[in-house]
């Protein structure tokens, strides 16, 4: 929807900032944007994965012979022909690190599985039908293990040890170490419990959240293929080709000279295509057959443990206020659900829920929890909509009791810059308090709800999110008639094809058509971190202008010398380049690369490494209306406050809000994964997996707010994460004020919200 | 069981050789190499893979091969003519309504295929017609804008660049 | 999946011969008949598909008004009928809730009764408007049954195999009567009803309820008479009490399971909601302003 630009003054520019079409679009609206599912090698064949029907299990013995024997079956790969990755076999990958192990037991099980479709063995053959008949015929003998489908199972005394050679880190002596627990962080400052005790009122709520998925529309798909010395390359759609290429030479065991990752268009990934999946099968498989490999997966794999879905949590919130309405202490317990294998983060997502508030004492506690369920990877801000469910209802209860405005309790308390984060540290620049002064003035929080025949309410939330920046790398190069050429290390997921061509176009002064711009694989451009965490945007733009800058540092001193002036004489704007002296002399930047295109090539590179972080916040505001003899819920309006530092491309930007909000909006209301007692998923298909429609959801309104972030190019923040965290907690607290009950269980389905407003324990479809 | 298919395709004549289990989509994708049709869900359930056949959308998915023996087919590659694109496409991109783009020919043609039956939709009935289709990137509004202002003739010239 | 061959008969006698094949299975929209096929939840060898014979596209009015629907008629070309649309209003509102705008262009009434699935959104007031359908047996015999007793059971029906089911009978509504079909999903469209009801009112000449048909959808193995509903209505003024209690009565008899799309609970309290709400439509429809 149209944004309300909502601009504190900045300079204006020519490229950054203005409202443009994205570069590639043509590609996308023709059908001509390649996805690796579109691409076809000469002589390739198809693979398919044959997965775990047991949500825990040993595997005893799988016998490949008669699925080889099947006429068309040219390659059967079980863990037998991959290395075996030990647990702690640590690789690079953005702050942390990551672990390999984890990666090599999502892609192929060894020994036990550990979740219902978790891969046991792959088949290549000539066509799907084939290969199709060929995974019946791959014998895999199991024996059932006992298994537990929900972070509540899990933990309870009696419950199956899922990693018993685990040690739980982070439980300190004399801390109970919570069964099946991956590791626990704590962030503590204060005698929280005895200020809960001393609190006039405490606001708490106990909340669950299921299973959700990130729903791109792009089933996981790649092409691998061998050429005659072994060397692999592999066409991905991933959120990181060098990501993707570490983890698939780590998982095959061979050097990373000896593999290249071409990253094709992308469908999608919101978190969930940075750990690999089938590229490690599809390259294995190529190997072993000779012919280039593709693997595509079905929705149904994908949701039944082909990829990784975001965290269930179970999270219980105590916020203490004193009766001006001061809030005096902060507790927060967050158990998440981290599937199969243990190390899902808990910190982030717990700093996130308590960060947008200022109190003396604050007590978070986060546990990760084993089940039977896939692996959670990350989803758009990860554990942040599942947190803010709990903490933004907790402190809306606070202003019910209290009677106050829940605008204006959130005011009171506001962190400001300088005041404490969760980690202890004070804030850097936070305009908290300006974007809660424009909700306060903005007609979506001013007007009153409009009347309807039904209970209407409306709904305040907070959100924040700290982002990341890792690196990025970029190249410059100029063509001969004097065009930029752009190389990034990363891949383009929501547009930075365009707003790095802005960049770049702004650097040089030029149009935006006459610079060109490509996501480089990894032969050919520089290590970067994967499109994720709400980084790309800004540290990539830091790259390219510094390559930019540093490739007309080179044309500068050429074109001193063709000018036969000093460096220091010559000036650069909108593509000529002057001499400043006493006989004004100029060059165009594309004469000068004709002159000079055979002295040698231009080459202007950028890294940007540890920038300082560009921590999102904003506010949303909903109004709904619930039907109380049915439980359904209508979106009546949307309004989501940001502060984007500055828009790149308010387009996207709005685009990147606008499509989180509903991500939001579709967990909050209707997405869940249903387990069965059996572990198996009931709800498996697009069908009865319900993403929300183009009817179920409103027009999104964006107030775009720019306070530049110091110390960053264009003083970028992140933006695409950031606006899926309120969106649950600011329709809970709306139904809240229209039914007078509290949603703790989401998405708030329907039938939960009429079990809720009936007081009612329905029979329990659905955990 | 193999059979050959001949269909018009985007006012084509074409021929293939399809399996019995083949659908339209695998018709299209694996033995014509028309990949701008995308599977999202292989079940009805997205609408990526959603094709004009006679006129009206369907998913593809849901269509065997066989079933299109005959028929008139239109893909996202017979939309624009040539260079020039369908006004809903320079919309799309004038609008940013199109971000990762996977779901975005089965956008184009569920909206020409509204269009053409109803020249001046209000915006319930673009997001009825576009329900069938699932966007997850870009939360539906830029869609409905770029699809309205088709409607109303306006705005859909793509901005120059600067 | 299995091997398949796809055979398109263009005359009503080569689809009955081709249905008396073994594995032979008639296709009309394909919109459940395909995903079901790939996922292996229904198996055939031989698919027929019945879209090419004219005789099935048949979409008329018969002198004594009854609309003649061929069993390959898309739900689609249903409404493109001004007359059909101004008659059956609410039966081509209960088809338009299939699936999306692509399903509709495919979907069919024949298929969407044959398909058997509880939740079929059109056939509680096909039963409610007693649509008769005629089937053609292996042996060329052509018979007529009511709709009520094709499903009987979710994915079964009384066809026995070769059994071809080519026309939809619809008779024209009776005067002062009203129908209306009321579903719950939780998306606006690509849902499946978690409970539905179907009702169709008919007043005699004092405003009295002189017929009352109610079938509920997705609350039993197959869309489900409220009988005792029914019954609480007949020969009753139209009145918010009485609908409710009708609602109540319908949700106390009807009999729902508890599954991914809710619970046997929650279904009940849906149909009592909805079975009120569709009479209460009715008798707008009728005039009635409710005491």
């Amino acid at each position: 929807m149209t944004s309300l630009h909502d601009t504190a003054p900045i300079a204006p520019m020519r490229v950054v900032g203005q409202r443009l079409p994205r570069v590639d679009a043509g590609e996308r609206v023709t059908g001509r944007a390649i996805y690796p599912a579109d691409l076809t090698r000469p002589g390739m064949i198809t693979g398919l994965i044959k997965r775990s029907p047991h949500a825990h299990a040993r595997i005893v013995k799988i016998d490949a012979t008669k699925a080889l024997a099947l006429k068309g079956v040219i390659a059967v790969v079980t863990s037998a022909d991959f290395p075996e990755i030990k647990p702690n076999t640590i690789i690079p990958f953005g702050e942390t690190g990551a672990d390999a192990w984890v990666s090599a037991v999502i892609v192929l099980a060894r020994d036990r599985v550990l979740w219902r479709g978790q891969p046991v063995a792959a088949v290549a053959a000539v066509d799907a039908h084939v290969a199709r008949a060929a995974l019946d015929l791959i014998d895999v003998t199991y024996e059932p293990l006992p298994h537990v489908m929900s972070i509540a199972g899990a933990i309870l005394a009696g419950a199956p040890l899922l990693s018993p050679d685990l040690k739980p880190k982070g439980f300190d002596t004399g801390t109970p170490i919570v069964r099946n627990a991956g590791s626990r962080t704590l962030i503590e400052r204060g005698d929280t419990a005895a200020a809960l005790q001393s609190s006039a009122v405490v606001g708490g709520v106990d909340a669950v959240i299921d299973t959700a998925h990130q729903g791109y529309i792009e089933p996981h798909a790649c092409v691998a293929e061998t050429d005659a010395g072994g060397f692999v390359t592999l066409w991905a759609s991933s959120q990181g080709a060098f990501q993707t290429e570490i983890q698939t030479a780590v998982l095959l065991g061979l050097p990373q000279s000896k593999i290249k990752v071409i990253p094709l268009e992308i469908g999608g990934g919101f978190g969930g295509k940075i750990t690999v999946h089938v590229e490690p099968i599809a390259a294995r498989l190529a190997q072993i057959s000779g012919r280039p490999v593709k693997i595509v997966m079905s929705r149904e794999e994908m949701l039944t443990g082909g990829s990784g879905p975001a965290a269930a949590a179970q999270i219980d919130v105590r916020v203490g206020a004193d009766a001006q309405g001061r809030i005096t202490a902060i507790a927060g317990h967050y158990l998440l659900d981290t599937g199969g294998i243990p190390g899902t983060p808990t910190t982030l997502l717990m700093q996130a829920s308590a960060a947008c508030y200022q109190t003396p004492c604050l007590r978070l506690e986060g546990i990760d929890i084993m089940t039977n369920k896939p692996r959670t990877e990350a989803y758009r801000g990860p554990g942040g909509i599942q947190a803010a469910f709990a903490m933004e209802q907790a402190i809306d209860e606070v202003a019910l009791k209290l009677n106050i405005d829940p605008l204006e309790l959130r005011r009171r308390n506001a962190a400001v810059t300088g005041s404490l984060m969760p980690v202890g540290t004070p804030f850097p620049s936070i305009g908290l308090t300006t974007i809660l002064d424009r909700v306060a003035a903005h007609a979506c929080w001013r007007d009153p709800i409009a009347p309807g025949s039904l209970p209407r309410g409306r709904g305040l939330a907070l959100g924040y999110w700290r982002g990341t920046s890792m690196t990025s790398a970029a190249h410059v190069t100029i063509s001969g008639d004097g065009r930029p050429m752009v190389t990034m290390g990363s891949v383009d997921i929501s547009g930075t094809r365009t707003t790095m061509a802005q960049v770049a176009a702004e650097e040089f002064g030029l149009s935006i058509g006459d610079v060109h711009v490509a996501s480089g694989d990894t032969k050919s451009a520089g290590y970067s971190d994967a499109a994720a965490g709400s980084r790309v945007g800004r540290t990539m733009a830091a790259a390219v202008s510094e390559a930019c800058r540093d490739a007309l540092a080179q044309l500068t001193r050429r074109a001193a010398e063709k000018l036969q002036t000093t460096v220091a004489n010559v000036t650069y704007a909108s593509g000529v380049f002057r001499s400043g002296a006493a006989a004004p002399a100029s060059i165009s930047l594309a004469d000068l690369m004709r002159a000079t295109l055979t002295d040698g090539a231009i080459v202007g590179r950028g890294v940007s490494t540890k920038l300082p972080f560009g921590v999102e916040i904003g506010a949303h505001v909903a109004d709904v209306e619930a039907d109380p003899e049915t439980g359904q819920v209508t979106v009546l309006r949307y309004t989501a406050f940001q502060d984007v530092g500055r828009a790149l491309n308010p387009v996207a930007v709005e685009g990147q809000i606008e499509g989180s909000v509903v991500q939001g909006l579709g967990w909050a209301l209707t997405e869940g994964f249903d387990y069965a007692a059996d572990g198996r998923l009931r709800n498996a298909s697009l069908l009865d997996y319900r993403m929300p429609t183009a009817l179920d959801v409103p027009p999104i309104e964006c107030v775009l707010i720019e306070t530049p972030v110091p110390g960053v190019p264009y003083g970028l923040r992140g933006v695409g994460e950031m606006p899926i965290v309120p969106p649950a907690a600011t329709i809970a607290n709306a139904l809240r004020r229209a039914l007078g009950v509290r949603l703790t269980h989401m998405p708030m389905t329907p039938e939960r919200v009429l079990a809720a407003i009936k007081g009612a324990n329905f029979g329990k479809a659905s955990g | 069981m193999k059979s050959v298919i001949t269909c018009e395709i985007n006012g084509e004549p074409r021929d293939a050789l399809a399996d019995g289990r083949d659908t339209l989509l695998e018709l299209l994708r694996d033995r014509l190499g028309l990949t701008g049709t995308k599977e999202g869900c292989g079940n009805g359930n997205c609408g990526a893979c959603t094709v004009l056949m006679n006129g009206e959308p369907v998913c593809a998915c849901l269509v065997l091969a066989g079933e299109a023996h005959g028929a008139k087919i239109t893909t996202i590659e017979g939309i624009a003519r040539g260079n020039t694109l369908h006004p809903v496409q320079s919309a799309l991109i004038a609008h940013g309504g199109t971000q990762c783009g996977f779901c975005t020919p089965g956008i184009v043609l569920s909206a020409v295929a509204l269009l053409d039956r109803n020249p001046h939709p209000s915006p319930h009935e673009i997001r009825h017609a576009i329900a069938g289709n699932l966007c997850r990137c870009t939360g539906y509004d830029k869609i409905v804008e770029a699809i309205a202002a088709v409607a109303h003739g306006t705005n859909i010239d793509v901005k120059p660049a600067p | 999946m299995q091997e398949l061959a796809y055979e398109r008969p263009t005359t009503i006698a080569k689809a009955v011969a081709l249905m008396a094949r073994d594995g032979a299975r008639a296709l009309a929209g394909g919109s459940d008949l395909i995903p079901q096929l790939r996922e292996g939840r229904r198996s055939a060898s031989v698919i027929v598909d019945l879209k090419h014979i004219p005789a099935l596209n048949d979409f008329r009015r018969e002198p004594d008004g009854t609309w003649r629907i061929g069993a390959a008629l898309s739900v689609a070309k249903l409404g493109a009928h001004a007359e059909f649309a101004r008659e059956h209003a609410a039966l081509l509102a209960s088809a338009r809730m299939i699936g999306s705008l692509q399903i509709q262009a495919r979907a069919t009434l024949a298929g969407n009764l044959c398909n058997a699935a509880p939740s079929a959104d059109a056939v509680p007031l096909l039963i409610a408007l007693e649509a008769i359908v005629e089937i053609i047996s292996a042996d060329g015999v052509l018979s007529r049954a009511g709709v009520e007793s094709i499903a009987t059971g979710p994915g079964q029906t009384s066809l026995v195999p070769g059994d071809l089911v080519t026309t939809v009978l619809l008779p024209p509504p009776e005067p002062r009567s009203a129908a209306c079909y009321l579903r719950f999903t939780p998306r606006r469209e690509m849902d499946i009803a978690i409970a539905g009801s179907g009702v169709v009112l008919r007043l005699d000449d004092k405003g009295v309820i002189a017929n009352a048909k109610i079938f509920l959808a997705s609350v039993a193995p197959k869309p489900m008479r409220a009988s005792t509903a029914q019954s609480l209505l007949i020969g009753q003024k139209p009145s918010a009490a009485l609908f409710t209690a009708a609602g109540a009565a319908a949700a106390a008899e009807c009999r729902p399971i508890s599954d991914t799309r809710g619970s046997a609970d929650y279904r009940r309290e849906l149909v009592a909601v909805l079975t009120r709400r569709a009479l209460a439509d009715c008798a707008r429809q009728l005039g009635v302003m409710l005491p």
